[in-house]
């Protein structure tokens, strides 16, 4: 590598604020053709250059939109691409009926730029911005620890283990040593012997936290699980102890926690107004709060956008044409996956018996515009953050974490759905850990939660924040990889795969390995969510017969229908 | 067979945007050494005048498409036998079939991940002299 990753991403950053910058006048560039078109005082030669540009600029901008993560952008291009591309393979003059259409998809460009016009928002997570790498050099700053301890092998053993769960682990054998290392760099984390030949762990911690304004997490490490020693590590700002010989997964779970970035999730809020100025004013103040938005004019869109964009909460015009808020609430209320969904109204309404008929339909709350942007904020978080609570009960699997099977299938449809329309590919995988009923007959139910419990925490941690991570069943995982073909997957998976047949566990001084087997489907080959899921399976049962510990593709004959 | 050493990368785009992007996934993650032309034409005049290992050729740009630049391009001693790969955002199979058969030795779908992109196209050299 020329330069170092982080050098990298920078520049990449730097292009896609570059290119935020002129999305504008790309749009603009766009219109003004389609003005041309539309305006019908062409001639045939002109209205067919016209249409030709149009194509043009919009297919350029359905490719650079999604290199640079503006996925709506590029969404919304395609689409006039597409059509426009029709219209010139038929060779006639448009007509009004074509001319309208284009319009609108002329302001779906425009609006799903809006999204992106304001850097903050797009970064708040919006969408990635750029793919990020899955190399754990990327956040390496962040997963670097030191290791103190003045045994070499335990030191070596320990070290080894993290590698697993993508941590780099600098070892210590003397304080001295760390003492000058730690002057250079701060480590994300520090695990700390108490005793060591030239001093006191604990005493050498408490020295180095007085001078620092945010203490150094510490977990400490010792031979002795005395409620003496306990203290001691706790006064010197520890934040978990150990004895050895060291739990690896108790380990990771308390590094994890520790060296933990992540912000809470930010709430998805769906905002349906027929009006766009008003709707990309009430997104604003959302998002200005932290909110992720997402905006819907026409009522007869809404089906997709609660699919795709999975809201905690509507916000919902009152009055629109074609179908107005109530009948809108009635329509979401009556399919089960949003029964229990915010929906929150928003009209000019004062009378208060209709306000109170709007509820009876299914609204939570009424809000009247015009509406101060603080009290819309906190009627929405509020509301939001609940159902982001109770939602995760419904969603999440209780051991793990991970989405639990229903939500799986669910995500799973809906990415298989977004690769087809975007034509990127989608890698599909089913994990089932390899003789666990033993591992569970053995060592106990307990230590088989640890186990699936550490595959999970693997998979977190290799994976990207943007590919579904799911609890099948008892020890079943499947993994949708986003934007992954099969190569690229496989490797992905194999080195998962490596990683968690050298983990050891642990349980009352025995040692054990457990490996898992993988079958992947990569979508589009054809078909649907289905069969590809189905093909996973075949896959995955096929990894099986053939030994087990490894990962399979699936290949054409696994397609149902062969 | 050994597969020749890759290291010069002539790549043809219109666009500026994409351009750069690229340049820098060939070369900051790739270390490859790069020269841009912004269209065919250009691609025509300066290429025969470098030696390149590869050219990388966007299907679609105005005034001279990627095909058209490849036929002109084979019919120039100097570049007859460069290995030439596509860029595309339309990848169906039968185009992927149509694009080698004009002597394209892979297509690469776009939009591209900047992360990846030289390792795929190292990938589809190494295929390609397998």
């Amino acid at each position: 590598m020329a330069n170092s990753s982080s050098d990298v991403m920078a520049k990449l950053q730097a292009l896609r604020d570059s290119f935020a910058a002129q999305l504008p006048d790309k749009i603009q560039e766009i219109e003004a053709v389609g003005e041309t078109l539309c305006g019908g005082k062409c001639s045939e030669t002109e209205e067919d250059e016209a249409l030709k540009l149009i194509h043009y600029l919009s297919h350029k901008l359905t490719g650079s939109g999604a290199t640079f993560g503006f996925g709506a952008v590029s969404d919304a291009a395609r689409t006039l691409e597409t059509f426009v591309n029709g219209m010139l393979d038929h060779a006639t003059r448009p007509t009004t009926a074509q001319r309208a259409q284009i319009r609108g998809y002329l302001e779906g460009l425009q609006q799903a730029a809006g999204k992106h016009d304001h850097k903050d928002g797009a970064n708040a997570g919006q969408e990635s911005a750029i793919p990020m790498p899955r190399v754990p050099e990327n956040n390496g700053e962040h997963r670097l620890i030191y290791l103190v301890d003045d045994d070499p092998l335990l030191a070596q053993d320990l070290a080894l283990q993290l590698g697993n769960f993508n941590y780099t682990t600098r070892i210590f054998h003397s304080l001295a040593e760390f003492r000058k290392a730690v002057r250079q760099a701060m480590p994300a984390a520090l695990i700390m012997d108490m005793g060591l030949p030239d001093g006191n762990g604990a005493n050498a911690i408490m020295e180095i936290q007085e001078g620092r304004a945010a203490p150094l997490p510490v977990v400490f490490l010792s031979g002795r699980g005395d409620m003496e020693a306990r203290l001691a590590g706790v006064r010197a700002g520890g934040a978990g102890y150990f004895t050895k010989p060291v739990d690896i997964g108790a380990m990771v779970d308390a590094l994890d926690a520790l060296t933990a970035q992540k912000a809470p999730a930010p709430y998805r809020i769906l905002i349906v107004d027929d009006t766009p100025s008003l709707a990309r004013y009430f997104a604003l103040t959302l998002r200005g709060a932290g909110m992720i938005t997402e905006v819907v004019t026409d009522p007869m869109d809404i089906m997709r956008a609660l699919v795709e964009f999975a809201p905690e909460l509507i916000l919902l015009d009152m009055y629109m044409p074609g179908c107005n808020g109530l009948e809108l609430a009635m329509v979401i209320r009556q399919q089960e996956a949003y029964v229990g969904i915010p929906i929150v109204f928003l009209s000019a309404e004062t009378d208060l018996n209709k306000q109170l008929e709007a509820m009876r339909q299914g609204g939570d709350d009424f809000l009247v515009k015009p509406i101060q942007p603080d009290h819309l904020i906190s009627a929405v978080a509020n509301r939001a953050r609940r159902y982001h609570i109770l939602r995760s009960f419904m969603t999440r699997d209780s051991l793990t974490g991970l989405y639990n099977h229903t939500t799986t299938k669910e995500l799973l449809n809906n990415a298989a759905g977004l690769a087809q329309r975007r034509n990127t590919p989608l890698a599909f995988a089913m994990i089932d850990i390899d003789h666990f009923k033993s591992v569970n007959d053995t060592y106990g139910h307990a230590t088989g939660d640890r186990v699936i419990k550490s595959l999970s925490r693997l998979l977190q941690q290799r994976l990207r924040k943007t590919d579904i991570i799911g609890r099948y069943g008892g020890e079943e995982f499947a993994v949708a990889l986003i934007d992954a073909d099969a190569t690229r997957a496989a490797s992905i998976m194999n080195e998962i795969r490596v990683s968690f047949e050298q983990i050891r566990h642990r349980v009352d001084g025995r040692e054990f390995n457990v490996t898992f087997s993988c079958g992947m489907a990569v979508f589009p080959p054809n078909g649907n969510a289905a069969e590809f899921n189905e093909a996973a399976d075949k896959a995955l049962y096929e990894a099986k017969r053939s030994g087990r510990n490894k990962v399979v593709v699936a290949d054409s004959t696994m397609l149902s229908g062969n | 067979m050994t597969t020749p050493v890759l290291n010069r990368i002539l790549y043809v785009e219109d666009e500026a945007d994409i351009q750069a992007v690229a340049q820098l996934a060939l070369e900051a993650i790739g270390g490859f050494s790069v020269t841009i032309c912004s269209s065919g034409r250009e691609a025509i005049q300066v290429a025969p005048g470098l030696s390149h290992d590869l050219i990388l050729l966007d299907v679609m740009m105005p005034d001279m498409d990627g095909p058209s630049t490849l036929k002109a391009l084979r019919g120039i001693a100097q570049t007859a036998a460069t290995p030439v790969i596509f860029m595309t955002a339309k990848v169906q199979p039968h185009e992927v079939a149509q694009y080698k058969e004009m002597g394209a030795i892979a297509v690469i779908p776009k939009p591209f991940d900047p992360m990846t992109l030289s390792a795929t196209v190292r990938r589809l050299w190494e295929e390609a002299h397998g």
